[in-house]
């Protein structure tokens, strides 16, 4: 015995029953029909593979926090691109450690450690500037000692450089060649020093 | 987030991307403070540098050096223009084989005065050897006040009797506190010259 021969009969179940399980008679042409339609259908396309499949559009779904991701990503690729080539498509040279070195010594055959020394006890700030930063008096701050001496120790590549020092003083800020070195020709810019390195001079 | 906001959020994004490594390579542009006048200026003495071979670093030091000391433009293009042509005399006189720092060297000599008949005997005195520093010492002295054919005259008989880079250098140094101590810088340097060793044979030693 099973359960439904327990369950109560309801006549409108009993006749929709009675329905659902009467044959369908079908007429031959209806058939046909139904077979030519289909075959007139066109097939589903196949999924695209290759090219297709790369430049088919899709939705994209991103969340705030995919999205601020992709952002910083793009973003840091272009920075440091941009900081890889210059706008002549150059790279540009390494920069000068501003961080004065120890003892002088030689870093590679053709790089070596000069001292750069200004004695002036009453400026409040010594930079160096020359062609080795660019004339970027924030590049090479240089140290006071407790003597008055201002100094910095800098790793030059070998050849000749022209450098100045830039002087904050009571007088504010000017520009003065070495006094105890080489001075290079005044062509308008004021007067500056030239070093050696690695030719003759005390590097 | 809508589909249109996705679309705007990645237009904006690879606008900053394709941007950034110009707005970079502007923070690296070393003539980017100059005016648009002088900057093509200095831009095309750079490019004819380049174009004849010669070392464009020292033009590009220089406008960045003017920048640095708040010159005007005109006077940064026009000094930059100096330079550039003082190299290129520079070359005619030393020769296709010079390297970078007699070059620079020549030019700076060049346009403290130094005669170019002077530059052309120092090379043929040197032997081969490199003349950056008799160069350097020439264009120093100059600078310190020295007549500039007292100079020439006196650094190339020094050279061509042997005199070495350090006796040169030390020259320079002496010659410079004599003139601060109170001496004509002619007095110093020939007063200081005299006491450079001579270190080639006496044979050797020109009349």
């Amino acid at each position: 015995m099973t359960e439904s021969d327990l369950a109560p009969r309801d006549p409108d179940i009993e006749w929709i029953a009675r329905e659902a399980k009467r044959p369908v008679a079908l007429s031959t042409g209806l058939r046909a029909r139904i077979m030519d339609a289909v075959r007139a259908t066109p097939l589903p396309a196949r999924p695209r593979r290759g090219l297709g499949w790369l430049v088919s559009p899709r939705p994209l779904a991103l969340s705030p926090l995919g999205t601020s991701l992709l952002a910083a990503g793009l973003v840091g690729i272009g920075v440091l691109v941009g900081l890889a080539v210059t706008h002549d498509g150059e790279s540009p040279a390494a920069p000068v450690p501003t961080v004065a070195s120890a003892t002088t010594h030689q870093d590679a055959p053709s790089v070596l450690v000069h001292e750069f020394v200004l004695q002036a006890p009453n400026a409040a700030h010594v930079s160096l500037v020359g062609d080795f930063n660019g004339w970027n008096a924030a590049a090479t701050p240089m140290t006071r000692t407790d003597d008055g001496k201002w100094i910095v120790k800098v790793p030059l590549p070998a050849g000749r450089h022209v450098y100045a020092f830039e002087v904050d003083g009571a007088g504010g800020t000017k520009f003065m060649p070495d006094p105890d070195g080489l001075r290079a020709p005044d062509d308008g810019f004021g007067p500056s020093s030239v070093v050696l390195v690695g030719q003759g001079s005390s590097t | 987030m809508s589909g249109h906001g996705i679309r705007r959020g990645i237009a904006t994004l690879v606008t900053l991307a394709v941007i950034a490594p110009t707005l970079s390579a502007q923070g690296n542009d070393p003539l980017a403070k100059l005016d648009s006048a002088s900057r093509r200026v200095v831009q095309a003495l750079i490019d004819s540098a380049k174009t004849e071979g010669l070392p464009d670093q020292p033009l590009v030091s220089k406008a960045q050096e003017g920048v640095s000391k708040h010159a005007a433009g005109p006077l940064i293009a026009r000094v930059v223009r100096t330079v550039f042509l003082s190299l290129r005399e520079a070359r005619a006189v030393l020769g296709e084989r010079a390297n970078r720092d007699e070059l620079t060297a020549g030019a700076a000599a060049l346009q403290a005065g130094i005669p170019a008949t002077a530059i052309i005997d120092l090379r043929q005195a040197g032997h081969g050897k490199s003349i950056t520093v008799p160069l350097v010492v020439m264009a120093d002295l100059v600078s310190r006040g020295v007549p500039r054919d007292t100079a020439s005259r006196a650094i190339l008989q020094l050279w061509m009797q042997g005199a070495g880079e350090a006796d040169l250098m030390g020259l320079s140094q002496s010659v410079g506190q004599d003139i601060l101590s109170g001496a004509a810088p002619a007095d110093a340097l020939l007063s200081r010259a005299r006491k450079v060793p001579i270190r080639l044979p006496p044979a050797k030693v020109p009349e």
